[in-house]
């Protein structure tokens, strides 16, 4: 019964992936705020990592990434890679030393979206294009706020659906 | 830390992103890749109704240009309508816009007959892309390749950077990578139409490579040139807003304000065949490194 709640869980963990995809592509649907919109499937799989063990944790990084990247750049791999080490270690995280609370959530957020817009921004914009301070400024800091306004109600959600379908490790 | 290092879940960790470093280097050389396509086929259905629902509520509801009471207003004027009435002005609202689509298409063929071309809708813009970058809802087996141009009936959009499956990327005019060569067409001066960071904010190009004594002015209007065959020539880019000089050396620029709405174009034409067209568009899209040369 809990094995199957766990696949159930992942279910409803990609169905939430591609739900949160669509919504953050869709043109005109959440409003832009100095210019930026955010990015949702980031903060999803940081979220989802916490209440998963690391492997798992590393697959719905991985997954949150390749949508990130097949809607970006073409170019596949790249997020998923960063989405997948950064989750793998918040699941290590929060197992050996942090609580799973709204606060550690936020924080947790905080950081891993501050590392992928900062690896978004040095290997897809500072190398590539000018004026990376500006950039960083104008877009990439913008779009870090706004996606971390979105960390606690998606926290909230990730949070009920592990307690309706809890598993053994969990 | 020793044993967390021996573990099996550290050893998936290194397999993991040794596979996704490899699938980086595979997409980065090889274009687009089967893993795309497939994520194309999955999400291209579910963007395009994503993106049918919003415009059909935004449509009613301009949620950017009203204020909250007008909003209130106008949902209790929308309330005491039957479902009927309802259902007839949506036939009504997506019959218009299919009319409109078909009626761009059909003025654009008729400008220039020679051209082939395909419409599509935009399903998606990515918030990660700083240029305005968006998805079109066509890709390979709608005859869509790397390098085709992506227009309106107002003028060039930009041109297909990625064809999948059932989609394509589309760099738009306001992103660093795209350069066009352009002609004024009241003063037959040339030059490169290219764009950067704080110029996308705008929503401004900048025509580059001009002389010093250049005659440009003010509402002069650009098209491009079809030099090197990359874009179709005399496609309309827009209207000169004021002449600069160059930061770094003696030429000027011009600043130019595109026809089109680059940040929120909803429905566009790609070009997948015009005359003079060169084999291989992906290979000849002029890049910064010859821009001077093409300029010339």
């Amino acid at each position: 019964m809990r094995d199957l709640n766990r696949i159930v869980r992942s279910l409803a963990y990609v169905l939430e992936l591609l739900v949160l995809f669509m919504l953050q592509e869709t043109p005109g649907l959440l409003p832009h705020i100095y210019g930026a919109r955010p990015v949702l499937v980031l903060p999803a799989a940081a979220v989802m990592a916490m209440f998963e063990d690391e492997t798992r944790a590393m697959a719905f990084g991985v997954a949150a990434g390749l949508f990130c990247d097949f809607g970006y750049s073409g170019v596949l791999g790249f997020h998923a890679l960063v989405m997948g080490v950064l989750c793998f270690f918040v699941s290590v995280l929060v197992k050996a030393f942090l609580q799973v609370n709204p606060v550690t959530a936020v924080l947790t957020g905080f950081l891993v979206l501050g590392l992928a817009f900062g690896a978004q921004w040095l290997f897809f914009y500072y190398f590539r294009y000018s004026s990376p301070g500006y950039a960083l400024r104008m877009h990439y800091l913008p779009k870090y706020l706004y996606t971390l306004i979105f960390v606690p109600l998606l926290y909230l959600l990730n949070r009920a659906l592990a307690e309706a379908l809890p598993s053994d490790g969990s | 830390m020793r044993d967390f290092l021996r573990g099996s879940s550290f050893k998936v960790l290194i397999i993991t992103a040794v596979v996704l470093l490899g699938l980086i280097i595979y997409t980065a050389s090889a274009g687009g890749s089967l893993i795309a396509s497939i994520l194309g086929f999955v999400s291209t259905p579910m963007q395009s109704v994503a993106t049918d629902l919003t415009d059909g509520v935004t449509e009613f509801l301009d949620i950017d240009g009203l204020t909250k009471d007008e909003l209130k207003d106008l949902v209790s004027i929308l309330q005491e309508e039957n479902s009927q009435l309802y259902d007839k002005l949506i036939d009504y609202t997506q019959m218009k816009q299919e009319n409109e689509r078909l009626k761009v298409q059909l003025h654009i063929a008729e400008q220039a007959p020679e051209n082939e071309m395909r419409s599509a809708a935009v399903i998606g813009r990515d918030p990660n892309d700083p240029f305005s970058g968006f998805s079109i809802g066509i890709g390979t087996l709608s005859g869509v390749s790397e390098g085709d141009p992506v227009i309106t009936d107002r003028g060039l959009v930009g041109v297909v950077s990625r064809a999948y499956a059932t989609t394509s990327k589309v760099e738009c005019l306001l992103s660093e990578n795209v350069s066009v060569a352009a002609v004024s067409i009241d003063k037959h001066e040339s030059g490169l139409i290219g764009c950067n960071i704080t110029m996308a904010s705008s929503g401004l190009l900048r025509l580059d490579y001009l002389t010093g004594e250049t005659a440009l002015v003010e509402g002069d209007i650009i098209t491009t040139s079809g030099a090197g065959g990359v874009y179709p020539p005399n496609l309309k880019i827009g209207t000169v807003q004021s002449v600069e000089k160059s930061e770094t050396n003696v030429s000027k620029y011009a600043v130019v304000r595109p026809f089109e709405d680059l940040a929120s174009v909803k429905e566009v034409q790609v070009i997948i065949s015009f005359p003079g067209q060169v084999e291989d568009d992906a290979d000849s899209q002029p890049g910064p490194d010859d821009s001077e040369e093409d300029a010339e």
